[in-house]
């Protein structure tokens, strides 16, 4: 809310600037800022304005003489609203406006301008203003502007936590500056006249827990004084009449939401409180109709609701010139129920807002006096009758206070003097009875409900920083090294990255019709998602990254390497995935590269091989996928198994998936389950082999094979040997070859380079080659692969 | 009588000016089977004991100095030969150093929550995790929210269709999970992910990441907690920032504070970032809430303790200047290898 520094002055007696109040302020835990600084500005004075002529080169512009008394001025101004015989507010050469802006001598469109007349929002005085500022008539000339004026006031803005509503009003704010100053409040002086009082409220409903309401007949609606108004105008609440705005004034002095009805517009002279009837239908203040139902509270009269309580008054009941009577209320109504009424309704007032946060029992009903008063003082009038009616029998809340148990939670001992005076300038009733303290908390204080309520508002009083640190711990506890990505995750990322693969991070909703592209189910949809790419909880990594991809190959970019890891949410609730998706060149071209010839691409292969790669054990099998999701390329799939499980899988997208891409090139995408691996898997196990120190032997030989005869039937074959013969040390594979001229129809060409060494002595050819021959003849024998000739 | 030091010394005149092949012509013609030195050697047995003793030294030495000599002068030659190459093969280092190949990028987000992990991992805390699917009573109720309670405005929250289930809308619920598994002491940091349902804009986003904290012991006072995030901010961000705790209200702690850190950009003059205030708000504390301790049974008159959250994306955008939450979201190549 705005506040006004100086009617907080009038609630509690201080000397601090603005700034510091506000720094006071927020120390304590009111967030305040300074929206306006008073009167920021210098040398304008007083002026009349003589003569008033067109502008030579523009229009819109006027050629003003104006007097400060002593000396006569030409200036140029643009203003609609400026006539000879006003006194202006004229910001002479050398003076400063707010925002540090100094008027300097000037030609505008060619005629020189000796100052600027000001409205007030250049001044600063308002936030927005039309035309320029005129003063009195029979104001001195000449004289600084601020003399004129009078009042230097300054805009605080409040923001409060939730559970202090009790800040919402001067009062309120004027009583945290008490407690941190040691200062009482003070109260504005009521009069309350003994009445008789005779029956016109009906309380008919639990969500009203106090209702006070008072009538006042033989009022004069008029336009409020000056001082109600401007009070109002520096809060940011628009003046209407005068009850209306006393009701808007308590509200802002004491934080007690008021309303105001004429009485003679009711069907009866009853007002009722109750609940209203489903379907029922109120036109409010705003002009909008709303529908009612059994859980919001109206204010009634016999026929039909006049307000929605707490929340807005009905348009037929409002006061206006014609209204004599007032019907003047003063209530507590439940928490709970002006939140459920204004979350459903969709309608959230000054009002309710306070409401909702809970107004204290006390206030209720000093408000209720202050808003009589007032109204007596400025629209004249007579109190006919008052009516207080209670649902509850209010009590204080009482709460023991142990005075070491402040210590315990703070580990800071505060002087039972200090903490005591923290307490009760926050108008806690205290009663030591030593070692503990009885304290009784006011009404407005809702929040403070436990003992360590309490020990907040000392620490808050006493200051936060004055609080110590301990002495640093020296021994501090090591746990054990966990972390928050799981040791697979860690060595996937690391090693990726060096790869050339960018982590991305996404969103965890996506949209129904991606999934359905992809073939995948979702089985968690939000019941109110923002937009509709957000429906549903993704139930797998796949869609938002293929999204990125393509967001990057759309951008222009070349080729695109990603990974994520994250949480996806299936029937077996959720699961972290890793994930990698990868298109287009591995390289790009680079001018010291004379052949072109080098530039894979990340086909099925290249990206089996990053993952062959970054597997971080030999436990790790790639094998054939036998039941491929529907997103892969049913020729180009593979799984990986770990312990005979499968927990993920590569492999090239589906054709009709990657359409769209512009560069044509297949997709690759790999994915693994690391919700199971994180249990089974925790970081490589590696024991040292011994490695032979004597020379090696290589071999090439090509291969030629039947095209149908899976590669890893070959592969098996070498690893036998190797284990056997255990001279064969390493093969790798470095070409492949088909040509049905020279080979044959279906025949298939391997190229291998194989690496021979003994662990105990130099390796002669002759055992080299018996080896190999070993090899060749099992290859032929076993799977009629024989030694490629030429 | 041959004038050996003479002949010396036209040879070591005659191999200073020599380039590689002459040197092994002088080589030759002093040292070689014929050689001028090699004469005079042989020639020694004419001469008496005496003088065969002074000529043979002088000639000895004067062999020895010419093959030095020549050796230094050869190893000069090669140095110079090589210093020539290597000028010649001189490279311009400017377009030089491009590789071919894309680099790699970690996320900054999960950078961030790295870092931050590992200051709190070095402070003894460990890290556990928690569900992102959560009910209302471990979200909200357990944490001292009730319903209808104004505080749930500020956390608009995500519901599952067809289930009773929320999306957790901060990690705290992770606070109620480590304390029903586990009695006191209790040490640990819940990473995650957590989710409001807000509009995004350039400083919100419906998805986003905390870190949660959470010490419970006998003896764990709000000073331990000062002490803990001082030392926080100064192994995360720097060693010469002041912070400062400002009271604030989270339902599930009491006493609750605000801390703030000092801008690190104008050390606290003020600026854009700090919006003049010399501070940023940087994360939310307090002491655990006896109810929050009742609703795991713990006994909250003997113990007590302390929580924090962090958000990281709010650290990560400090600490790498960046202006728009979207854009950890967007995953753009030229965002993200920037990292």
């Amino acid at each position: 809310m705005k506040a006004s520094y100086n009617w907080l002055k009038k609630f509690v007696d201080f000397d601090l600037p603005p700034d510091d109040i506000a720094r006071l302020l927020t120390s304590i835990g009111v967030e305040t800022s300074v929206l306006s600084l008073g009167l920021g500005f210098s040398g304008v004075v007083s002026a009349k304005v003589l003569d008033v002529q067109k502008h030579p080169n523009a229009d819109k512009l006027h050629l003003c003489s104006v007097t400060d008394g002593t000396n006569d001025y030409s200036v140029v101004c643009g203003a609609p609203n400026v006539a000879a015989g006003q006194t202006v507010a004229l910001s002479k050469i050398g003076a400063v406006l707010p925002g540090n802006i100094e008027i300097k001598k000037s030609k505008i469109r060619g005629v020189e301008s000796e100052g600027m007349l000001c409205s007030e929002s250049e001044l600063g005085l308002k936030e927005k203003s039309e035309g320029i500022f005129v003063l009195p008539e029979n104001a001195p000339l000449g004289v600084p502007l601020e003399k004129i004026l009078g009042e230097n006031d300054s805009i605080l803005e409040i923001e409060i936590t939730t559970n202090r509503g009790d800040v919402l009003s001067h009062l309120g704010i004027a009583r945290e500056i008490g407690a941190k100053l040691k200062k009482n409040p003070i109260l504005p002086v009521i009069k309350t006249p003994k009445l008789s009082s005779f029956s016109i409220v009906k309380l008919e409903s639990d969500m009203c827990l106090r209702y006070i309401g008072c009538v006042i007949s033989g009022v004069k609606v008029a336009p409020s004084p000056k001082w109600i108004c401007e009070s109002l105008e520096k809060c940011g609440v628009r003046p209407i009449n005068n009850i209306v705005d006393i009701t808007n004034y308590v509200m802002l002095e004491l934080g007690q939401p008021m309303h105001a009805f004429d009485i003679s517009k009711l069907a009866s002279k009853k007002v009722i409180v109750r609940a209203a009837k489903d379907g029922e239908t109120i036109t409010a203040l705003d002009g909008r109709n709303y529908e009612l139902d059994a859980q919001t509270l109206v204010i009634a009269d016999e026929e039909k609701p006049i307000a929605i309580a707490g929340v807005m008054g009905g348009e037929y009941s409002g006061i206006d010139a014609q209204t004599q009577t007032v019907f003047l209320e003063s209530a507590i109504f439940s928490p709970s129920s002006i939140r459920r009424t204004s979350k459903k309704l969709n309608l959230a007032s000054d009002s309710s807002y306070r409401f909702e946060r809970g107004l204290g029992w006390d206030i209720a009903e000093l408000a209720s006096w202050r808003a009589a008063n007032l109204i007596l003082e400025v629209a004249g009038g007579k109190i006919e009758t008052r009516e207080d009616i209670a649902k509850i029998d209010y009590e204080k809340t009482e709460i023991t206070l142990r005075i070491d148990r402040v210590e315990k939670l703070l580990g800071y001992a505060i002087e039972e003097d200090e903490l005591a005076s923290a307490l009760r300038f926050l108008g806690i009733d205290l009663q030591p009875r030593g070692g503990v303290i009885l304290c009784v908390i006011p009404s407005w204080r809702n929040d403070i409900k436990e003992e360590v309520d309490l020990i907040e508002e000392i620490a808050r009083i006493y200051g936060y920083d004055n609080i110590p640190k301990p002495p640093e711990e020296k021994t501090q506890i090591r746990t054990k090294n966990n972390s928050f990505f799981p040791h697979i995750v860690e060595s996937f990322r690391t090693k990726l990255s060096g790869l050339g693969f960018s982590e991305v991070l996404n969103y965890s909703f996506c949209e129904i019709k991606e999934l359905e592209s992809l073939g995948l189910k979702y089985h968690y949809k939000i019941a109110n998602p923002i937009s509709k790419e957000n429906e549903v909880l993704r139930p797998s990594l796949l869609a938002s990254l293929y999204k990125n991809l393509a967001l990057n190959l759309d951008r222009g970019a070349e080729s695109a390497a990603l990974f994520e890891y994250g949480k996806t949410y299936s029937q077996s609730g959720e699961k972290k995935m890793f994930a990698a998706i990868a298109c287009g060149n591995v390289w790009r071209e680079w001018w010291s590269w004379t052949e072109k010839k080098i530039c894979p691409k990340y086909d099925f292969y290249f990206g089996g091989g990053i993952v062959k790669n970054i597997l971080p054990s030999e436990d790790f099998i790639i094998s054939e996928n036998l039941a491929p999701e529907k997103y892969f390329h049913y020729g180009k799939t593979a799984s990986v198994i770990y312990r005979g499980k499968t927990v993920g899988g590569f492999g090239v997208l589906k054709p009709s998936i990657c359409e769209c891409l512009k560069n044509g090139d297949e997709v690759f995408y790999f994915e693994i389950d690391v919700e199971t691996l994180q249990d089974s898997y925790c970081g490589k196990d590696s024991y040292y082999k011994r490695y032979s120190k004597f020379p090696s032997l290589k071999r090439d030989i090509s291969l030629i094979a039947d095209k149908k005869l899976p590669f890893s039937k070959i592969e098996k074959t070498f690893k036998n040997v190797m284990k056997t013969g255990n001279v064969l040390k390493e093969y790798s594979l470095f070409s492949v070859y088909e040509d049905a001229a020279k080979l044959g129809e279906d025949k298939i060409s391997y190229s291998f380079r194989l690496t021979y060494r003994d662990n105990e002595k130099t390796l002669t050819d002759e055992e080299a080659n018996k080896d190999m021959n070993n090899l060749l003849s099992k290859l032929d024998k076993e799977l009629s692969v024989t030694l490629r000739q030429s | 009588m041959v004038n050996i030091e003479q002949i010396a010394s036209e040879a070591l005149a005659k191999i200073d000016g020599a380039d590689i092949s002459a040197l092994e012509v002088l080589r030759l013609e002093y040292l070689g089977k014929s050689g001028v030195l090699t004469q005079i050697l042989k020639s020694l047995s004419q001469y008496s004991t005496e003088e065969k003793k002074v000529f043979g030294s002088m000639a000895n030495k004067a062999k020895s100095d010419i093959e030095k000599a020549i050796e230094n002068k050869k190893e000069n030659l090669k140095k110079a030969a090589l210093d020539e190459k290597m000028l010649k093969e001189k490279l311009d280092p400017s377009p030089a150093f491009y590789f071919p190949f894309s680099k790699g990028s970690l996320h900054p987000i999960l950078q961030t929550i790295d870092g931050i992990c590992c200051v709190f991992k070095s402070l003894g805390f460990s890290v556990a995790e928690g569900p992102e699917i959560e009910t209302d009573w471990y979200n909200f109720e357990a944490l001292n929210i009730p319903k209808d309670h104004p505080a749930r405005d500020a956390q608009d929250t995500f519901y599952l269709e067809g289930m009773n289930n929320l999306l957790r809308t901060h990690t705290s619920p992770g606070q109620i999970h480590v304390m029903e598994k586990q009695v006191p002491p209790v040490k640990v940091i819940v990473p995650g992910r957590v989710y409001r349902n807000e509009a995004s804009d350039a400083s919100h986003s419906s998805t986003f990441h905390q870190i949660e904290g959470l010490a419970v012991g006998e003896n764990i006072t709000f000073a331990d907690l000062k002490n803990v995030l001082a030392q926080f901010v100064h192994k995360f961000f720097g060693n010469d920032l002041d912070i400062r705790f400002r009271p604030s209200y989270f339902q599930f702690t009491e006493p609750s504070a605000e801390v703030d850190i000092q801008c690190f950009f104008c050390k606290g003059k003020g600026c854009r970032v700090c919006k003049n205030s010399g501070w940023i708000e940087t994360l939310g504390c307090g002491m655990v809430h006896p109810n929050v301790l009742k609703a795991v049974n713990y006994d909250a008159e003997k113990y007590s303790g302390y929580a924090f959250g962090i958000g990281v994306e709010r650290v990560a955008m400090l600490k790498y200047g960046i202006d728009d939450i979207r854009l950890f979201y967007e995953n753009d190549l030229r965002f993200l290898k920037q990292f």
